[in-house]
């Protein structure tokens, strides 16, 4: 029986609202600008696509102090305007709600995921806050496979620019597809359809007062569905364009967070991904075009700096997880001039399965090596962004996918030394 | 006559004889006792080794950051060894303070005894000094990888003064604990610390006066921050 984090007066508000066989949950933190664009696109997207069933939007929002709720509350559809093929038959109800627990977008899943399956909804869908691209196609993207096809997980498939998620490009995507052979292209994307098997699975697992309530939700609720043999795949909703990022976000701590979820999941489903080599493709619905994405601005010269440094200072706490000889080529990149500065694919994916071993084998404080890889981190997107600086956005995903090669060329060593525990 | 050579020489030498003879005997205790404990000791040593390698405690102690500590130190080749040290040390202790006993002077006795009042105070400092290097350690590295990561060019520099200040501050206890020049040890810390607290708040208003100044502005007068160079989204 999972834990009730509803308060009571949400409850009540849940029980009066009765069933609904959609929900669309949008967590939120400060996301006053965007929150309403986000709602009235869910709320058309409810209205256009899905007429004749009863759906619910709820905003679950961690304490915000500019209004989020109130702007959330307040968003106006214009109908007339929609051009609405069949006349809603149900209409689209509305919860704003606060959520408790660790402070975290995953508390804010864990309660749209408890009003989910108070209202038995069939099908859930959670989209961030802070979209700008959201479309009201990307819910019928997210749903109909749940509702109509029978899958459990719709996980999404933007494009990106290229220098984009590079925490998913570099670390998550690659070493997930490797572990557990599903190529699922955004598995921290944000956006996600979920039917209502996989809900009640989530809810009843006990992870909510870890780093999956916070950064590490997104990959957790991934890895689960693939581990666990949910049917899973993709949906096309073309550009990803998020609010302008929050400048108190720490890349560190949000590093931290996410890698140490894989790391935690490696742990979890070790006898799963111990018996998986290669990897299959996830079906991908929607139709693929090409779209217009903002540039992005990236400061090469301080990455490079904190990687130089990183290698120059942490040197004492790097000899506690990574080999010698990685360890010099890591050295050696650092003194390189900028021109000539590349990490290699081998030796990015091997610190990476290095740190991976270092955590299971806990050679040092957990948090400390979760740390102390971001600026190993920052000199691999250094390196990748003087690369395919020339590069299209085809021959960056022609490159990324030679990287998803690596990781899973190297994952039989991880195999052999995960087991031995040893260096 | 006879009594006189009785009184006066024999029963002084038969009197030094059975003395020697009863010294003898306690030294000749004494002597196995201490043989005893060194035989013990070493094959406890040898025994606690083995048993703690196999239970792979050197891996415990290296997560822990006791091991490479140790190995820094130089204390020993490795956590079970200094381990085993510790009890042979500790059985050879035993051995040779029974030993003392075994000898029934009033010197030794009062040894043992003042021995005894002290041990706990000596385990404290021990326990303050062993805390004191695991914390100071910790409390150094989370330094370090926080101020790497904040790009701070002296991050070493400042990681090092976290780990002296507080290994300092275990040591201070320590001796104090051990009733070692407490008052002189407590005043000397008060005013190295006073005193490199003042330097350094006088280094960094003189030194770094548009430092301070852009500093106390940010927080008690923010201004819109400058520009972020980068604006590429990590997830």
């Amino acid at each position: 029986m999972a834990e009730e984090v509803l308060a009571a007066q949400v409850r009540e508000q849940v029980a009066a609202l009765g069933t609904a066989e959609i929900v669309v949950g949008i967590p939120s933190y400060n996301n006053v600008r965007t929150i309403g664009h986000v709602v009235r696109a869910a709320h058309a997207g409810l209205l256009k696509y899905f007429a004749d069933r009863r759906a619910l939007i709820v905003n679950s929002d961690g304490g915000s102090k500019d209004h989020t709720r109130e702007a959330a509350e307040q968003a106006q559809l214009d109908t007339q305007g929609l051009l609405l093929v069949s006349h809603p038959l149900q209409p689209v109800h509305r919860l704003t709600t606060p959520y408790h627990g660790v402070p975290g977008k995953g508390s804010a899943f864990r309660t749209i995921f408890q009003i989910a399956e108070m209202v038995g909804a069939r099908a859930c869908v959670v989209v961030d806050a802070d979209l700008r691209s959201v479309a009201p196609e990307w819910f019928d993207l997210l749903l109909r496979p749940v509702l109509e096809r029978d899958f459990d997980y719709v996980a999404p498939y933007y494009k990106r620019h290229k220098y984009d998620g590079t925490i998913t490009n570099s670390i998550v995507y690659p070493l997930t597809r490797a572990l557990y052979g599903r190529r699922v292209r955004q598995p921290i994307g944000g956006d996600f359809g979920l039917s209502s098997r996989l809900v009640q699975r989530l809810l009843s697992r006990d992870v909510w007062a870890t780093d999956v309530a916070r950064y590490g939700i997104d990959i957790w609720m991934t890895t689960t569905a693939i581990a666990e043999n949910f049917r899973v795949c993709q949906a096309y909703l073309g550009a990803k364009i998020h609010d302008a990022k929050d400048p108190g976000s720490d890349l560190s701590a949000m590093l931290a967070q996410v890698v140490g979820s894989v790391f935690d999941l490696m742990e979890t489903y070790s006898n799963v991904w111990r018996n998986v080599f290669g990897s299959l493709p996830a079906p991908l619905f929607g139709f693929p075009f090409e779209v217009g994405l903002e540039p992005v601005s990236i400061d090469l010269p301080r990455m490079r700096a904190a990687f130089a440094q990183g290698c120059r200072d942490l040197r004492p706490v790097y000899e506690q997880a990574i080999p010698a000889h990685i360890l010099k080529e890591l050295t050696d990149c650092a003194s390189l001039p900028p021109e000539r500065f590349v990490l290699r694919e081998e030796t990015w994916a091997s610190v990476v399965y290095e740190f991976a071993l270092a955590y299971h084998r806990r050679a040092i404080t957990r948090e400390h090596l979760l740390k102390s890889l971001t600026p190993l981190y920052l000199g691999w997107v250094a390196s990748f962004a003087r690369q395919t600086e020339p590069e299209s956005a085809a021959q960056v995903e022609d490159r990324i996918e030679r990287l998803c090669l690596v990781y899973e060329q190297l994952k039989p060593p991880l195999l052999s030394r995960w087991d031995a525990g040893k260096r | 006559m006879n009594e006189f050579w009785e009184q006066t020489i024999l029963e002084p030498l038969r009197e030094l004889g059975r003395q020697a003879v009863t010294s003898l005997s306690s030294l000749m205790g004494m002597l196995v006792l201490i043989l005893l404990g060194l035989a013990i000791g070493w094959v406890a040593k040898v025994v606690v080794y083995r048993v703690l390698r196999a239970l792979q405690f050197d891996r415990l102690c290296d997560r822990l950051g006791v091991g490479p500590e140790i190995e820094r130190l130089g204390l020993a080749r490795s956590s079970s060894y200094l381990a085993g040290q510790i009890v042979q040390g500790v059985i050879v202790l035993t051995a040779l303070l029974a030993g003392l006993t075994a000898m029934r002077s009033e010197w030794t006795q009062n040894l043992v005894e003042r021995f005894f009042l002290y041990l706990p105070h000596f385990l404290a400092a021990v326990v303050i000094l062993v805390a004191g290097a695991l914390v100071s350690r910790f409390l150094g590295r989370s330094t370090l990888i926080a101020a790497v990561n904040a790009g701070m060019p002296s991050a070493r520099l400042l990681a090092g003064l976290v780990r002296f200040f507080v290994m300092t501050l275990a040591v201070v206890v320590a001796l104090d604990e051990l009733g070692i020049g407490r008052t002189t040890i407590i005043v000397t810390f008060a005013i190295t610390f006073g005193g490199l607290v003042t330097a350094a708040a006088i280094a960094f208003g003189l030194g770094a006066r548009e430092l301070a100044r852009d500093l106390l502005q940010a927080h008690f007068r923010p201004t819109t921050p400058p520009e972020d160079k980068d604006t590429m989204q990590h997830l």
